[in-house]
């Protein structure tokens, strides 16, 4: 195959699941976390589908974008500086009579006149709470060869704790489980309360793009905005909507806990070898100088980026770009992002700090395994 | 659209003297500090000094530095009118010349230069570590009204016979040059960085070309036919970092000196005088339990499980458990196995050191050798190389070199 077109563009939803990440999102949305020391979420899927040759690719933001506008620029770190396609970063309709969009169709029923003028046969829709590196080659040649009308990525999972735990506490959409039948989706549960491994969905669906333009259409003009709920479930029996099992590494992030576990995951060399060995991810340049250990650091079993200066003693830990650790300061099983300051004698276990955190000399700082503490971006503690 | 100064690069040295390193590319793409390679440092102090035109003109295995350059973006060097333009010798009408001498790498380029019809030319050196703002050595061309100046620096008096030396009266205006001296009269040696007014350079460039004698060279006929005309010509006292690393000892010690930016005087980590470079794109490094790291700098892809003491890991390193580095350089996507030392050395990139492969040794009195691996190279499994040795073809296990 001729690398540079994949017969299929790229739509990314990267506001999904905000709501359960909300400490993490009050200054950026879901895309633009940070993760595995010098990515942000949105990285996995954009070179995921940049490495499969998908080179249109448009993210359909809803809400607090600025950080992740300033993250993608034109889009080049991921040679999505196109003539044709490249990255398309689509903003709400600022009108004063249409409501930022709920769901999915909500948001694809707004660039319905741009899908239309697209040449690509296939859409391939995905969220960025997770970070994968996804074969969508794998899927689309599945897709073409079963004859679906929509085919969706499934992992054979026990549903994760966080989204199980927050269904409870609201009755939004926030998982769907698929019952399959020879591959084919008998039955999508939503929220589903049964235990053990189900065929978890990724959210991540291959989908013809006239079939699309017309689901999308006639379900916006009746109010519909979910395209699961409202589209998908009534018309399983109509539909041939397909499943595809993906056996890949997978990062989920749905809570403040599981941001923390699956960036401590990073420290297992098979992991990250899981994560990242199949493919290149992409991502920001910095241009940070390496990151020096100054006489007298001590640090075991680490991750880190480029730019940090470390003084003191680091253990079990993920660094983020330019983090300063000053001597004496002790950090444990913590995760601290991008230029965050750890002063002389500060002690920190279980501590999540955001971009541009400020611990000050001696400072003792406790979380714990099961609820690590989060300290809010720009703070000084 | 003219353009007030272009910058001219000489990058065309072979770097023999590196011999293991520049077997297979140019001297400017040796890699250096970590993630940078030596061009890096020119082509940032170009852009951090708002020269947004550089001509890299090179000759000697141009792949490896044509394909890092590629369209200049990470240098912000992707621009609509100048940029940077990689520029070997090439076939005209007449006939084709490789570069006869640093003079003549820039006179088959004038046509380049004058597509900018720039006021000022500065002639570069893409074999030296030095941060240095070029717009305020300018400011002192102005200022002085020159013809042509010359960066110096102040060497050493016991040691200024080894350079190329300028001597200037109080106003800076040069009087007389030196090459290599015996009874040196100055101790101001040039750092072979140069700017010229432009019709100057090229005045002087058609002369010297018409010359049948001249070795074409800037050092030996440009600037001492200069002074035979009593052009203006002044000396630029630079007083920071500057190091030729032409040799294996001095590539070794500026890649220390990194380690030690508080008293060396050459800071990677300033934030206003960035130096950038093209990104290996890998994940962040990790110190695995049971490592040791003490006063170093790891980049991106390594993986640490060994004992790493004052030394620089390029991107991708791999250290596995029992592995002890010390003093060592060790360039990209290297693997050292298992109970290997590497001491006091310079590894290139892509080289396996075999389990309990013993590379150098601590200097000594009598021996301060920096052991040299090229790169690709296979160091067999418990092979010794001695701290004089430089390595450029595969080490059977076992087998000693010195």
């Amino acid at each position: 195959m001729v690398n540079s077109n994949a017969n299929a563009l790229g739509i990314i939803f990267p506001n999904s699941y905000d709501t359960l990440v909300p400490e993490l999102v009050t200054e950026r949305l879901m895309a633009s976390i940070p993760f595995a020391s010098r990515y942000r979420l949105i990285d996995f899927m954009l070179s995921s589908m940049v490495n499969c040759g998908i080179d249109n690719i448009s993210i359909l933001v809803r809400k607090n974008y600025h950080s992740l506008m300033d993250h993608l620029g034109a889009g080049r770190e991921w040679d999505l500086v196109r003539k044709k396609g490249g990255l398309n970063i689509v903003p709400p309709f600022a009108e004063k009579d249409v409501k930022v969009y709920n769901g999915r169709v909500d948001a694809l029923a707004s660039i319905l006149s741009f899908l239309r003028e697209q040449k690509e046969k296939y859409v391939v829709l995905a969220d960025t709470n997770l970070a994968v590196n996804f074969d969508f080659n794998a899927l689309i040649a599945a897709h073409v060869e079963s004859g679906a009308d929509v085919t969706v990525a499934y992992k054979e999972e026990p549903i994760p704790e966080a989204p199980l735990k927050a269904r409870k506490e609201n009755n939004v959409n926030l998982y769907y489980t698929l019952d399959l039948e020879d591959g084919r989706v008998k039955k999508i549960r939503i929220n589903s309360k049964k235990t053990g491994v189900q065929n978890v969905s990724m959210n991540i669906y291959v989908v013809d793009r006239e079939r699309l333009i017309d689901m999308v259409g006639v379900a916006f003009s009746n109010g519909y905005p979910y395209f699961e709920r409202d589209i998908l479930v009534p018309q399983l029996d109509k539909l041939n909507v397909r499943g595809f099992r993906f056996d890949g590494y997978v990062a989920h992030i749905d809570s403040i806990k599981s941001y923390f576990d699956e960036n401590m995951k990073m420290l297992d060399d098979a992991n990250v070898d899981a994560l990242f060995g199949a493919n290149p991810v992409y991502t920001k340049i910095r241009d940070d100088n390496p990151t020096r250990y100054i006489p007298g650091a001590k640090v075991t079993n680490i991750m880190a980026a480029d730019g940090c200066v470390i003084e003191g003693e680091v253990e079990d830990s993920i660094l983020f770009r330019g983090v300063k650790i000053a001597k004496g300061a002790k950090v444990k099983n913590c995760v601290l992002m991008q230029g965050t300051v750890v002063e002389a004698g500060a002690d920190m276990e279980y501590i999540i700090t955001d971009k541009n955190v400020t611990i000050t000399a001696d400072k003792e700082l406790k979380g714990s395994d099961s609820f690590p503490f989060y300290i809010s971006k720009y703070k000084t503690v | 659209m003219a353009k007030e100064m272009i910058a001219m690069l000489l990058a065309g040295g072979q770097g023999s003297r590196l011999y293991a390193l520049t077997q297979k590319l140019a001297k400017p793409a040796v890699p250096f500090g970590g993630k940078y390679r030596i061009i890096d440092f020119p082509l940032s102090n170009c852009v951090n000094s708002g020269i947004d035109t550089v001509g890299i003109l090179t000759q000697y295995q141009p792949l490896v530095l044509n394909e890092y350059i590629g369209n200049g973006q990470p240098w912000d060097l992707d621009r609509l009118h100048g940029g940077v333009h990689v520029l070997p010798p090439y076939q005209q009408a007449s006939g084709s010349d490789w570069y006869k001498g640093t003079a003549n790498a820039i006179y088959q380029n004038i046509s380049f230069i004058e597509r900018y019809n720039p006021q000022y030319v500065i002639i570069l050196s893409g074999d030296q570590i030095c941060k240095q703002d070029y717009s305020d050595f300018l400011r002192f061309h102005k200022e002085k009204g020159a013809e042509f100046s010359v960066a110096v620096m102040e060497v050493p008096w016991d040691e200024a016979s080894r350079f190329g030396l300028m001597v200037a009266d109080d106003n800076d205006k040069i009087t007389e040059f030196q090459e290599k001296p015996k009874n040196p009269k100055s101790n101001l040696a040039s750092m072979g960085i140069y700017i010229f007014n432009w019709d100057i350079l090229k005045k002087y460039l058609i002369e010297d070309e018409a010359d049948p004698e001249s070795e074409n060279d800037f050092g030996n006929n440009i600037i001492p036919n200069l002074l035979r005309d009593g052009r203006n010509m002044y000396a630029y006292h630079f007083d920071g970092y500057w190091k030729d690393v032409g040799t294996i000892p001095s590539l070794w010690e500026a890649n220390m000196e990194v380690l030690d930016p508080e008293h060396s005087g050459i800071n990677l980590f300033d934030e206003n005088w960035k130096i950038y470079s093209r990104n290996s794109g890998m994940t962040g490094h990790k110190i695995s339990e049971g490592a040791v790291v003490e006063d170093s700098m790891i980049t991106d892809g390594c993986r640490v499980a060994g004992t790493v003491k004052h030394s620089i890991l390029y991107a991708g390193v791999k250290v596995e458990p029992g592995a002890v580095i010390e003093d060592a350089v060790v360039m990209g996507g290297t693997v050292v196995k298992a109970g290997a030392q590497l001491k006091h050395c310079i590894v290139a990139e892509n080289v396996v050191i075999g389990e309990n492969a013993v590379v150098g040794a601590m200097p000594t009195e009598e021996n301060k050798g920096v052991a040299t691996i090229g790169s690709g190279v296979y160091v067999g499994e418990g092979a010794k190389i001695g701290p004089n040795a430089m390595v450029s073809e595969n080490v059977k296990d076992g087998e000693e070199q010195w």
